[in-house]
Parts: structure tokens; C-alpha cells; sequence
């Protein structure tokens, strides 16, 4: 009899407990989502971090860790866009679906890659597994400006069929450099 | 006589305190388990509480909402780093990122079949005196040395571009038939025979009609190294077979040779065949 109600708080604990990552998870993600800060901020924090090291460090990462952390992600993304010529300019990602393993996040991006502009919006799944995570990308929906070039429509249109988001940043990069470098050749040539 | 009785009394005695002992025991834990029961429901009811309020902060708001509440310095660059964190995984989406290393830079190439993201593969490069792969995970059927010899000192965007093209259309090769033996094992005959670089892909397989099955063998080889589509394909039925099965046979080459393996099955399992 006792046993019983044993298990029985104990599979509620479990369940209880996997409310609550999943609680956290949903609230942390919105948090972020829905945040904003400007550099400035940025920098301020940073400089009131620095000065709050002059006294303790409590055990989690310190001020310079995280500082160190800052600047080591910001060299890294600047050289990638110079390194690929695309450029990100505003991406904002929304969490709409979390339950277990499996997290879908709407993302909305937009940037040039050169002097291509674009805006694209598509769904992340993400799935969990033992050893990796998955991902799948859906509802692939982009837009050029330069829209009338038809060699762009034509790869815009069959990476939006079938959501390869991956050949469509790798056709706009091999296709924005022949048009730079063709641009390039013609103002030579004025 | 009353000695074997006493013994007897204590051993019930003895019995009655151990059986006690663990029924008290048993009640510690239980109130236990209910205290953390309470607890956990505690916060749980508190997290919904914070979600609600989150929600409702939302509503009837345009564009951004800040935390009420001062966040800590902390938390702010805490919030730039999983911000920035973001950006670089969605280069991981663009098929080229990487980072930065003492000595030149490491990248990462990865790889999709339309929108499924599948395998990643590094390349670390040393930019002085000049530039040299490192090291790097990509497997050796990919020719990477002839790749490099053309590329890597006069154009690096190139040689990642040439690699990728390499890389996905191979991962590509190899998705199809996986799902090829995952979806329509029943149609195959045998077992799939495929190189490492999946660029050769030989099976037998059945096109079923009412109560008859006819076997087919397929041959396809895909010359092109950077396309996931085969360059030459052959599909054969029994030589006695009539002739209308050499014309499924002819039929399925142009689709094996426009569409990916799996499609085209999909496409002429579906369509469910009248040989009559």
C-alpha cells in the first residue's frame, strides 16, 4: 500500500520535474527573444562588469571570462561576413514549438551577400537525439531586390520548393561574386 | 517450558520493533516525497505564473518589451553572447563558418539534402607563411589534395566553394540511397552495393502489379562528382520479359536520371503500375 504511494509521488516528481525544464526553457528562450540592447548598453555592462571583478568572482564565469567570451564570438562573426561577403543585418528568431527533444524556432533574417539584398524567413526543427541534434529547415520563403533578374528568380524559386536554405545562400555567394566582379569589369571599362 | 516461552515472547518482541522501525522509516520517506511533491508544485506554478505575465507584457506591444526589472551587467552581456551565438549558427546554415585559431583559421563546411541539415566537416588552416591545411575531418575519398593544389593559394573562397560542391553532392549521393534502403526495402531485392564516394549504385529491385511482381536491375553511376543526379543510367528487366516492361524499364532511366533515387520511386510506387 505504502509502495504505491510511493510511486506515485515519485512519477509525479518526474513529470514535475520535466515541466519545469521545460517551463524554464520556454521562459528563457522568450526572454531573450524579446530583449533588446543596444552596444552601448553592451559596452556599459561590460565596464560595470570589470569593476565589479575588483571584488569577488562567485564562482560562476568571471567578468574577463565572459568579456574574453564577448570580443573571441565578435571577431569571429565579422570575419566570417567579410570572409563570405554576407552580411547579416537584422535576424530575429522565435521560439514556436518546444516539447521534449524537439524545438521549432520561426527565424527571420535579412542582409546582402555583396550587393544582393535579401530577406528570408523559414522554421528550424531541431531534434534531439543520443549522440546529435538534427535540423530541418521548412517554410523556406525568400525575397530579392534585385527581383527582375530572372537567373535569380530561378534559384530563389527552386530553393524555396524544396527549403534548401543551404543551396540558396551557396548559389546567391557564387552568383553575387560574378556580378561584383562583373560590375567591377564594366566600371573599368566606363 | 516457560525459558522456550520467554525466547519465543522476545523474538516477537524483536520482530514487532523491526517491523516497526521500517513502517516509520516507510512514513519519513513518504512525507518526504510529499515535501518535494509540494515544492516542485511550488514552482512549476510560479514558472507559469512568470510565462503568463511574459505573455500578457506581450500583448498590444509593438516591437520590443525590456525586463521591467533593471537587468544585472551580467545578464546583459550574457544576453549578447547567446545573440551573438545565434548569428554564428546561422552561418552554420549558409554552409560556411568557422572561427578564428591562434595560427589561421578553422572552418566549417556543412552539408543539407534540400532542408535537412546532415554532416559538418572542419578544415584548419595555418595562413603563415602561407597557406596549409592542418588538419581536417573531410573522409579520403574526397580528392582534397587535387583541390587544394588548384585552389588553396590563389583563391580560398574558391577551394571552400569547390570542396562544399564535393562535399554535398556526395552527402547527397548518400541520402538518397539511405532512404532508398529506408523507405522501399521491401522493393529491393537483395541488398544495395554502393562504392564509399556513393558515386556507383547497383540493385536489383521489383515493380509490383495486381498478383505479379517483375524484377528490374538498376546500374547508375554518377560521373560528376559535384551532382547528386547519376550521369549514366541502366535499368534492365528479364530478356524474355515483354515488351512492355522494356518500356517501364526505359521509362524509369529518365527518372532515375531527372530525379533523386527516392523520389522516383515515390513517383512509380505511388502511381501504382497497370501492367495489363
Amino acid at each position: 500500500m505504502d509502495d504505491s504511494n510511493c510511486q506515485i509521488y515519485e512519477d509525479e516528481i518526474q513529470s514535475l520535474e520535466e515541466e519545469i525544464k521545460l517551463l524554464t526553457e520556454k521562459y528563457e528562450d522568450k526572454q531573450q527573444e524579446s530583449t533588446f540592447f543596444s552596444d552601448e548598453e553592451i559596452l556599459m555592462s561590460i565596464k560595470s562588469l570589470q569593476e565589479e571583478f575588483q571584488g569577488e568572482s562567485k564562482g560562476h564565469e568571471s567578468p574577463l571570462d565572459l568579456k574574453a567570451q564577448l570580443e573571441s564570438l565578435e571577431t569571429d562573426l565579422s570575419f566570417l561576413m567579410k570572409f563570405t561577403g554576407i552580411q547579416f543585418r537584422s535576424h530575429s528568431k522565435k521560439t514556436v514549438e518546444r516539447t521534449g527533444n524537439r524545438t521549432v524556432q520561426k527565424h527571420r533574417l535579412s542582409g546582402n551577400c555583396h550587393s544582393l539584398s535579401f530577406q528570408l524567413e523559414f522554421h528550424l526543427l531541431e531534434m534531439q537525439s543520443a549522440e546529435s541534434v538534427s535540423a530541418v529547415v521548412t517554410d523556406l520563403h525568400i525575397v530579392m531586390a534585385s527581383a527582375e533578374d530572372s537567373d535569380i528568380t530561378k534559384f530563389v524559386s527552386r530553393a524555396e520548393e524544396r527549403g534548401s536554405l543551404l543551396t540558396f545562400f551557396r548559389s546567391l555567394s557564387t552568383y553575387a561574386e560574378w556580378y561584383e566582379h562583373r560590375r567591377r569589369t564594366f566600371l573599368h571599362f566606363k | 517450558g516457560v525459558f522456550a516461552h520467554l525466547e519465543l515472547l522476545e523474538a516477537q518482541a524483536y520482530k514487532a520493533a523491526v517491523k516497526q522501525e521500517e513502517s516509520e522509516q516507510q512514513k519519513e520517506k513518504l512525507a518526504g516525497l510529499r515535501a518535494r511533491v509540494q515544492e516542485l508544485r511550488l514552482q512549476r506554478d510560479d514558472l507559469r505564473a512568470k510565462l503568463d505575465l511574459q505573455q500578457k507584457g506581450q500583448l498590444g506591444k509593438e516591437g520590443v518589451v525590456s525586463d521591467p526589472a533593471q537587468p544585472s551587467p551580467r545578464a546583459v552581456v550574457e544576453w549578447k553572447i547567446k545573440n551573438l551565438m545565434s548569428m554564428l549558427q546561422v552561418f552554420y546554415l549558409t554552409g560556411i563558418s568557422g572561427k578564428l585559431t591562434k595560427r589561421g583559421v578553422c572552418f566549417c563546411i556543412s552539408t543539407a539534402y534540400e532542408g535537412t541539415y546532415l554532416d559538418s566537416y572542419h578544415l584548419d588552416l595555418l595562413t603563415k607563411p602561407e597557406v596549409q591545411i592542418y588538419r581536417h575531418s573531410l573522409p579520403v575519398f574526397i580528392p582534397l589534395q587535387q583541390i587544394a593544389k588548384k585552389y588553396l593559394q590563389t583563391d580560398i573562397r574558391r577551394f571552400l566553394a569547390v570542396l562544399s560542391d564535393h562535399l554535398n553532392a556526395y552527402v547527397g549521393r548518400r541520402y538518397q540511397a539511405d532512404q532508398l534502403q529506408e523507405h522501399f526495402s521491401e522493393q529491393i531485392e537483395g541488398t544495395l552495393q554502393r562504392n564509399s564516394l556513393c558515386n556507383l549504385l547497383v540493385f536489383n529491385y521489383n515493380v509490383s502489379s495486381t498478383s505479379k511482381t517483375f524484377p528490374f536491375h538498376a546500374r547508375l553511376l554518377y560521373r560528376d562528382l559535384c551532382c547528386s543526379l547519376p550521369t549514366e543510367v541502366d535499368v534492365s528487366c528479364a530478356s524474355d520479359a515483354p515488351a512492355a516492361l522494356a518500356e517501364m524499364a526505359a521509362a524509369h532511366v529518365g527518372l532515375f536520371r531527372r530525379m533523386a533515387l527516392h523520389k522516383a520511386f515515390s513517383s512509380f510506387s505511388s502511381a501504382g503500375e497497370s501492367m495489363d
